[in-house]
């Protein structure tokens, strides 16, 4: 079941039975209806799953919305992106940023560093994370993001991301880490712009109007 | 000294005429229904306020044409400049929440409620809220005044012979026709009467109608509705260990807690805000304190005091 989009900040999902839906836990708004919220832990199931997530700290509280309504989500304030996922390419976020996804899609923990040390090394640099989530499966999520987020499509092509004002990628993509640390940054002349994410391939890559981590 | 109903809600509708605004071309991916209040959130009933539609969504403000300089003649007349700004035209005397105030035009004085009181015996009859009170202030005079709070979306309501509770924390300024009275709900005041006032919500507000469930921190206010009362959901807390343990003590994570709306009415939501602190909260639950005995009061105070050293 789609979720719909009320304003800009807030999504509406339809829980019934047959689909009830995983939220971050604090993030309901209201409900109508006869619905029930269950808290649950852990990530998912499976390799990567709730020992990855104890292990990596990638792991929000989340809690279950069960029965029969219509549930308003949003948190703090924060704008929301809704996505479709086709069962396809998973998508690829870190897990603060999962709104509410159906509780059909399977999430799982991977570790960045598996490029190599330099990547991992890039990750604790960047405040990028050595884990983000990976998000399997055919439905729906929302996720968020300050001041917005805005796709940019790559057809074999690359673009260089700011890693704060990168929030999420879904499709056939690489993820560099491009350091550019010279004399200056180490002085503290730098451009703030020593590093980037270098996104290369075939997807969809979700950039937020912002540098503000939360 | 009233204002036109005539047109209350703007006279510059956002393009289209769609209340949200137009998402920008390449923002996100919309789905079909985006912009468009559905059935039952955005259509508060007639007769008592509602927010302006005449703004943009915060990408393209509407009201105010990128480049242009405003002046006293060309700032609007109580409408909204951009999504984030009002603009109050002020002749004889307003409230305003302490800190609301931008910028103004013309002559006029900002004096604490609580010695304008001293001079204009009307302003005692009008705010009834001796724990607010210090947080307002009367603006007085004559010219353009703008308001804006942290950034958030200000939406300027007409109450005609009705009544709206909202979170004071979120009220920025009312007309004196407007009675404020403190609401039995903490950290809400109810306005009484006909006239307008002006409130701030984090994104556009939502309307909802019971019955309905809210979260205390995503609750705007409500219009016309008895006085909602507090569901606890039982299945969180047997399930929740964690919240078991802390519930126990007194505190739980606020999750398993909702407001419940029932009757008839209409709720008004927001997106959850970042709180802020409120001062007036230490002041409702203080004066609350004299219900309690010398020993009920003491063992508080312990509890306070473990509570305050467990979090440094």
């Amino acid at each position: 079941m789609p979720f719909e989009e009320v304003n800009s900040k807030v999504v509406r999902a339809r829980v019934s039975p047959a689909s009830p839906v995983l939220a971050r836990r604090g993030a309901m708004l209201g409900y109508s209806g006869q619905v029930t919220f269950r808290p649950v832990h852990g990530q998912g199931r499976g390799i990567g799953g709730f020992a990855g997530a104890a292990l990596s700290g990638e792991s929000n509280p989340m809690m279950a919305t069960e029965g029969q309504g219509e549930v308003l989500y949003g948190y703090k304030g924060l704008h929301v992106t809704v996505l479709e996922l086709d069962g396809g390419a998973p998508l690829v976020c870190e897990a603060d940023r999962l709104l509410v996804h159906d509780a059909g899609l399977q999430t799982s923990v991977q570790f960045l560093g598996s490029g190599g040390i330099k990547q991992a090394i890039g990750g604790a640099m960047t405040g990028q994370g050595l884990f983000t989530t990976n998000v399997h499966g055919r439905g729906s999520v929302a996720l968020l993001s300050h001041g917005g987020a805005f796709p940019l499509q790559l057809n074999g092509t690359q673009v260089g991301v700011d890693p704060q004002a990168y929030v999420g990628h879904v499709g056939q993509l690489t993820v560099d880490l491009a350091a550019k640390v010279g004399l200056r940054d180490v002085v503290g002349r730098g451009s703030g712009e020593a590093f980037q994410l270098r996104i290369g391939g075939y997807g969809t890559v979700y950039v937020q109007a912002s540098e503000q981590k939360f | 000294m009233t204002y036109p109903p005539g047109n209350p809600y703007g006279g510059q509708p956002g393009p289209g005429g769609n209340p949200y605004g137009q998402p920008q071309p390449g923002y996100g991916q919309p789905p079909p229904g985006y912009g468009q209040p559905s059935p039952g959130y955005g259509q508060p009933p007639p007769g008592y306020g509602q927010p302006q539609p005449g703004y943009g969504g915060p990408p393209q403000p509407a009201a105010s044409p990128t480049g242009t300089t405003l002046n006293p003649r060309t700032l609007p007349d109580d409408d909204n400049v951009n999504p984030y700004v009002f603009c109050v035209s002020l002749n004889g005397d307003w409230f305003m929440s302490k800190g609301a105030m931008l910028a103004y035009y013309g002559d006029v004085r900002f004096e604490a409620v609580t010695e304008y009181s001293s001079v204009q015996g009307w302003v005692a009859a009008r705010f009834s809220s001796p724990v607010y009170v210090q947080d307002w202030v009367v603006a007085t005079g004559h010219g353009k005044v703008l308001i804006g709070d942290r950034g958030f979306d200000l939406n300027s309501y007409d109450l005609d012979d009705g009544n709206l509770t909202i979170k004071a924390g979120n009220l920025c300024a009312f007309s004196p026709q407007l009675e404020l009275k403190q609401s039995i709900v903490p950290g809400f005041v109810t306005l009484i009467g006909t006239g307008k006032f002006i409130a701030s919500s984090n994104g556009p507000v939502i309307f909802v109608e019971p019955p309905f469930r809210a979260d205390p921190e995503a609750l705007l206010g409500w219009a016309d509705c008895p006085s909602p009362s507090v569901h606890h959901d039982a299945q969180w807390m047997t399930q929740n260990i964690r919240a078991m343990i802390s519930g126990a003590l007194g505190r739980a994570s606020g999750e398993e807690r909702q407001y419940d709306f029932t009757g008839t009415g209409t709720i008004l939501l927001q997106s959850s805000e970042v709180a802020r602190e409120d001062p007036a909260v230490l002041r409702l639950v203080e004066s609350q304190t004299q219900l309690l005995t010398d020993s009920q009061a003491g063992s508080l105070g312990q509890r306070l005091i473990a509570r305050a050293q467990q979090q440094h």
